[in-house]
């Protein structure tokens, strides 16, 4: 689904005096099918921005489009919306409460009316997508698994709502690395199967670098930059003076531009760990047999 | 759109005034004596002394008026039923308005205004206190105050200590509280609508993760104080001690002056 910010504003506790903008002037176009990147340092306004999608954030000013629905600061939230735009929080697995897995994964579908053995049906694929298996998880309780498992668990219960909008805040904080990739992978993976439009708000460039096609950068409620990947990296400068940084990939192929000549630069399109090593790995090769 | 907003219980709001550079010790004595006056005044010049007195001190505090009219939010309602009360039962004096058996009469309007005055008087009192202390100054002022009764062996570090991790507190869960309320109504929780019975069972997607996480927080709080050498009061030292100053001389000196006009002109 297309998303569309148009001068979204919002300020937290409005008309008091702990007023705050959160978001001053957004103006944001994501096409369907898109992987974008959020990337900004702790307080710029990423969580607020994402909480527009589904509507539990209306703007203060300022218009939200996502698909054919319209958040506007005086609408009332459209009720099917959250269940198309599905939100995974930050450490979701705080949110479980139910006694079973499957019970937990299937509120979701539920609450949106869905008869239980569709319902079912859904937790069962949900939970086989975030790497679970249903026949083992579906009894126990979700408490007692470990933090990795529930976290999966949590990511299963928006998945099993199959929104066509899927946007993750932080999914990976807190766990360990093959976890992270696992996770990222799998959602990756549904992204691309199902043309979900997936926006992954996330402090790691190499996280960003590796999925997204579009990177959005934020800093204190606006938009600083915004493009495709390569652009965005290829503006450290600008990048380190809102305090981030570019991906390793990107500092050691500007490292290697500044040893090389000219005319054997490496293309500034290389952004993504993977590319780097095929590309270095090619060149080396070429070096080679040129030599013999 | 934020759920649990505008709770002004323990909501303290940093300043620089008068009344916030009062020492917590002689607020928390003034506050206990004014509520005592409050309950002296009985005719229209002694509440007019009182409420002179409160809008003194509003404007002493640099408190915001709107904050205070919040603080009485959670008291409508007794406020209302109180003067509805007093208006209907309370007979006397000549008949304003009569409807059948019922009948408002001069009693009942005079006990409306004064008891609403009271209840007033009471909670902005208190809410000035509370807005204008923070809570550790408040819970240290406390411990001073009541540390006489560690002699009969109440455990008075302990209950300030409780009562300010639990001050501490209110606003961590209430952020929490809106944090999963928030996760779980993004998978279609419906916690706005429905009666009183279904609002209830609605809510258990909530209140159980926030119990997890209120035990998970004092478990982390144990032991953090734990590594950082804490085993009780005995021998702690403060980090900010507690003194008396010339304002607290005025305070004292403004409570004998009410306790004598209260007493010279209530009827």
């Amino acid at each position: 689904m297309q998303i569309a910010f148009e001068n979204v504003s919002y300020t937290y506790g409005k008309g008091t005096p702990f007023a705050k903008e959160a978001l001053s002037l957004v103006n944001l176009s994501i096409p369907s099918g898109a992987f974008v990147g959020i990337i900004g340092r702790t307080g710029s306004g990423k969580s607020t921005l994402i909480q527009h999608l589904n509507g539990l954030l209306k703007p203060t000013a300022g218009i939200v489009r996502v698909g054919e629905w319209t958040i506007s600061p005086d609408t009332k939230v459209p009720v099917d919306l959250r269940q198309h735009v599905g939100l995974v929080f930050q450490y979701p697995e705080h949110q479980l409460f139910e006694e079973t897995v499957a019970k937990d994964v299937a509120f979701g579908p539920l609450n949106f009316g869905l008869p239980r053995e569709v319902a079912m049906q859904r937790v069962r694929e949900a939970l086989e997508i975030v790497g679970l298996s249903y026949e083992e998880m579906k009894e126990r309780s979700p408490f007692h698994l470990s933090g990795g498992q529930m976290r999966r668990v949590a990511i299963a219960g928006i998945l099993a709502m199959q929104p066509r909008v899927l946007v993750l805040d932080e999914p990976t904080a807190g766990l360990d690395p093959a976890g992270r990739r696992e996770i990222l992978d799998n959602i990756y993976r549904i992204h691309r199967e199902q043309e979900l439009t997936t926006l992954l708000v996330t402090h790691s460039m190499e996280e960003a670098a590796r999925y997204a096609d579009l990177l959005v950068v934020m800093a204190d409620g606006r938009i600083a930059m915004q493009g495709p990947p390569a652009a965005v990296f290829a503006e450290a400068d600008r990048l380190r003076a809102l305090s981030l940084d570019v991906p390793a990939a990107v500092s050691l192929v500007a490292s290697l531009n500044r040893c090389l000549p000219p005319e054997r630069q490496l293309p500034a399109s290389l952004y993504r760990e993977e590319d780097v090593r095929a590309y270095l790995a090619n060149r080396l090769k070429r070096g080679e047999e040129a030599r013999r | 759109m934020n759920f649990v907003q505008n709770v002004a219980i323990g909501q303290y709001v940093p300043g620089d005034s008068f009344v916030h550079r009062l020492d917590p010790r002689s607020k928390l004595l003034f506050v206990v004596f004014f509520a005592l006056l409050v309950f002296l005044a009985n005719n229209p010049l002694t509440y007019a002394i009182l409420l002179l007195f409160l809008a003194i001190a509003v404007a002493a505090s640099q408190i915001p008026a709107s904050f205070l009219v919040n603080g009485l939010k959670p008291v409508w309602f007794i406020l209302l039923f109180t003067v509805l009360l007093h208006l209907l039962m309370t007979k006397g004096g000549t008949v304003l308005f009569r409807w059948g058996w019922l009948s408002i009469e001069e009693e009942g309007v005079r006990q409306a205004i004064y008891v609403s005055l009271r209840l007033g008087l009471l909670v902005l009192g208190g809410s000035l206190l509370t807005l204008t202390t923070s809570p550790i100054d408040l819970t240290d002022g406390m411990e001073r105050l009541f540390s006489p009764l560690k002699r009969v062996g109440v455990p008075v570090h302990e209950i300030a200590l409780m009562l300010s991790i639990a001050l501490r507190f209110i606003p961590t869960l209430l952020e929490e509280t809106d944090k999963i309320m928030k996760a779980q109504m993004a998978r279609g929780a419906d916690l706005e609508t429905g009666h009183m019975l279904k609002r209830a069972k609605n809510i258990i997607p909530v209140v159980i993760p926030l119990f997890i996480s209120a035990f998970r927080r004092a478990e982390e709080l144990a032991l953090a104080m734990e590594a950082r050498g804490y085993r009780g009061g005995e021998g702690r030292t403060r980090l900010r001690q507690l003194a008396f100053s010339w304002r607290d001389g005025v305070l004292a000196g403004l409570a004998v002056v009410m306790v004598l006009l209260l007493g010279w002109w209530r009827s």
